[in-house]
């Protein structure tokens, strides 16, 4: 036996002696197996033991009552915030798999480099922007100093307290959750633009697309829906319902992310290849299909975080119908989307069924707690319909999305939107932006909801739009936004970070779906003579 | 000596090599190749934009044999690699001027 062989035979003997040794060490009588004890007075704050029967004694108990209320309100924060994180290693998965081999490692340090640089810059200015001005949150307890709005009266405009987290004293626990949970949405709108702008965006304009989404974009509209803006005072000032209302973010997170990729996309131009001189649209298939399946199971997964996550609190028990309502929109958005794409092109389509999956996540997200679960079941339907005929409306008017991210954030998390002014069924919502009663759509007798979600999705898509088309109109004429045309063609891998992500790997230029320069389909100028025929 | 090259379908892979170890063939060569024949290649849907995929996947075999067992060769292969479908390849036969086996030296028919 080899020196190298009885080393690892002594290590692997050692460790299992030192397991048998430990586990016949020590035999003493169970402290408490079952958990009985646990329940006592003892296990509480010690201002609590022994508490005298007065009003003060009442008050500690009640005290520490609320502390272990706003605890669980921390915890579940927290840890649906971490679910959130989770979402963006699904997206790197799902977007990698849609796109071809040749782009993986310039598609997965996107996925990576989005995350890193704009939690920067929200973390410099971004949260200031939006939640500076909010005002303390019933659910996360303590006296928040995010008071700092800028604005006409109750209608802010954007938040001035907490840039690097310590301006207006910012330097407090609750603040640092509401932070964590908030930075992970941002990184939601930030990564969905990758989807639309893949496999042709230069790195260097990549990091300017997410510098403004993480500082400008995102925040400043998400102040005027969650940070005590003016959107979400429609209610009180224009007497539209209980304003716009947004549970988790279908238009706030998706919609906004969606219209900046819809934007990019145009700027930057299709893919060489994509649209033929005839006008019709090539088919690209991605490298991996199991990455794309993988990344929406994990999406999937994150969403029970996203929802749920944004009562900010689990003392709200709403988050059980939350969770469930998100389930079943995403289930029918995947059934509809194969149902669709079998009868519509004579096979369900792997990734446009995840795309369903997906759609319904995005439009059950601001509807989520507002609707009992047989809207759900109608509002992912609907989703996964609209996302299959919205990526050919996209084909058909040029607009080149290799992942269909405009189809599933923009257009689905419009209707997600206004899904909530239609099927809030009033049985939630007491007091929401400062409205009294519960939130009810269209069909349960409030048309001023409506008005609002309406106005919610026109002034989401022209901000969102607009900004960024305007961003990058001017900084096209500065710096090169898209890679040259040989980088494109032979992958960004090399020419952006000088390796490859596969580099076993050898590339079929003549593989399926791949389109030469001359935006023909293959094989058609390949003339075909009987020396090639080979079966 | 000759040369017997086949592109047959890769699932009668197994079907091929059994039949030439039957046959007593001492070695064999495969590459997986891609291409077409008169049956062209199909047209898929992907995200509701058509495409074609015009090579198909087969498999090339390469078999030396002595100029005698060329036929019985080449005949095993055809029928072995049938399925009576469009697309289940074709076998020729080329002549090989030379050989050399590399280990030994040996020339000609004592290198096969």
């Amino acid at each position: 036996m080899s020196s190298g062989k009885k080393f690892v035979a002594m290590s692997l003997l050692t460790f299992i002696v030192i397991i048998v040794l430990g586990a016949m060490w020590g035999h003493h009588a169970p402290a408490d197996p079952t958990g009985p004890t646990f329940n006592s007075l003892s296990n509480y704050p010690s201002t609590t033991t022994n508490v005298p029967v007065t009003q003060v004694g009442i008050n500690a108990l009640a005290s520490d009552v609320g502390h272990l209320g706003v605890s669980i309100n921390f915890t579940w924060t927290l840890v649906t915030g971490f679910l959130v994180l989770f979402m963006q290693v699904g997206f790197a998965f799902l977007v990698t798999g849609l796109t071809r081999a040749k782009n993986a490692g310039h598609m997965m340090m996107m996925n990576i480099a989005a995350f890193a640089v704009a939690l920067l810059a929200y973390y410099a200015v971004g949260f200031a922007f939006q939640f500076g001005g909010v005002a303390p949150i019933a659910n996360l307890g303590g006296v928040s100093p995010l008071t700092g709005l800028l604005g006409h009266g109750s209608a802010g405009i954007i938040g001035t307290h907490g840039f690097f987290l310590q301006s207006g004293g910012t330097y407090d626990v609750g603040v640092m959750v509401l932070f964590l949970f908030e930075v992970v949405f941002m990184e939601t709108a930030g990564y969905i633009i990758i989807g639309a702008i893949a496999e042709r965006i230069s790195f260097a304009g990549f990091l300017l697309a997410e510098v403004a989404m993480g500082a400008i974009i995102y925040p400043i509209y998400g102040m005027w829906m969650w940070g005590g803006g003016w959107l979400a005072k429609l209610g009180i000032s224009a007497h539209m319902g209980h304003g716009a209302v947004d549970f988790a973010g279908s238009g706030v997170v998706h919609a906004t992310g969606g219209w900046a990729a819809l934007a990019l996309a145009m700027v930057l131009g299709p893919r060489i290849g994509k649209f033929n001189k005839d006008g019709s649209a090539n088919a690209i298939p991605g490298h991996n299909i199991p990455f794309v399946v993988i990344g929406t199971m994990v999406l999937l997964f994150g969403w029970m975080g996203f929802n749920p996550g944004s009562t900010l609190g689990a003392t709200d028990l709403r988050i059980g119908l939350v969770a469930v309502n998100t389930l079943l929109a995403a289930c029918v958005g995947f059934t509809m989307a194969m149902i669709i794409t079998n009868a519509k092109y004579g096979k369900p389509d792997i990734s446009m069924s995840c795309n369903g999956m997906l759609a319904g996540l995005v439009a059950i997200t601001a509807p989520c707690a507002f609707v009992a679960p047989w809207a759900a079941v109608i509002i992912g339907g609907v989703a996964g319909t609209l996302v299959v005929y919205s990526v050919a409306f996209f084909d058909r008017v040029h607009v080149d999305d290799p992942c269909g991210a405009i189809s599933v954030h923009g257009v689905n998390g419009a209707w997600g939107v206004l899904a909530v002014g239609l099927f809030a069924d009033g049985t939630y919502g007491a007091g929401w932006n400062g409205v009294a009663g519960n939130v009810k759509g269209l069909f349960y007798g409030d048309v001023g909801q409506l008005w609002a979600q309406i106005a919610h999705v026109f002034v989401g898509f022209i901000w969102a739009w607009g900004v960024t088309w305007i961003i990058f109109s001017i900084a096209k004429r500065f710096m090169k936004i898209r890679v040259s045309e040989e980088a494109e063609l032979e992958g960004l891998d090399m020419p952006e970070f000088g390796v490859l992500a596969y580099p076993d790997f050898q590339l079929h230029h003549a593989a399926a779906g791949h389109v030469g320069t001359d935006a023909e389909p293959i094989g058609a100028s390949a003339g075909r003579t009987v020396d090639l025929e080979t079966s | 000596m000759k040369l017997v090259v086949a592109v047959v379908k890769p699932h009668k892979l197994d079907d091929v090599k059994s039949a030439l170890e039957n046959l007593g063939v001492q070695g064999l060569t495969m590459t997986e190749v891609q291409g077409f024949g008169r049956q062209r290649g199909h047209s898929e849907v992907y995200r509701g934009a058509e495409y074609k995929i015009d090579f198909v996947p087969k498999v090339k075999l390469e078999v030396l044999v002595d100029d005698a067992d060329a036929i019985k060769v080449t005949e095993e292969i055809q029928a072995s690699a049938r399925t009576d479908k469009i697309g289940d390849g074709k076998v020729w036969v080329l002549p090989v001027e030379h050989l050399v086996r590399i280990r030994t030296g040996e020339w000609g028919a004592e290198a096969l």
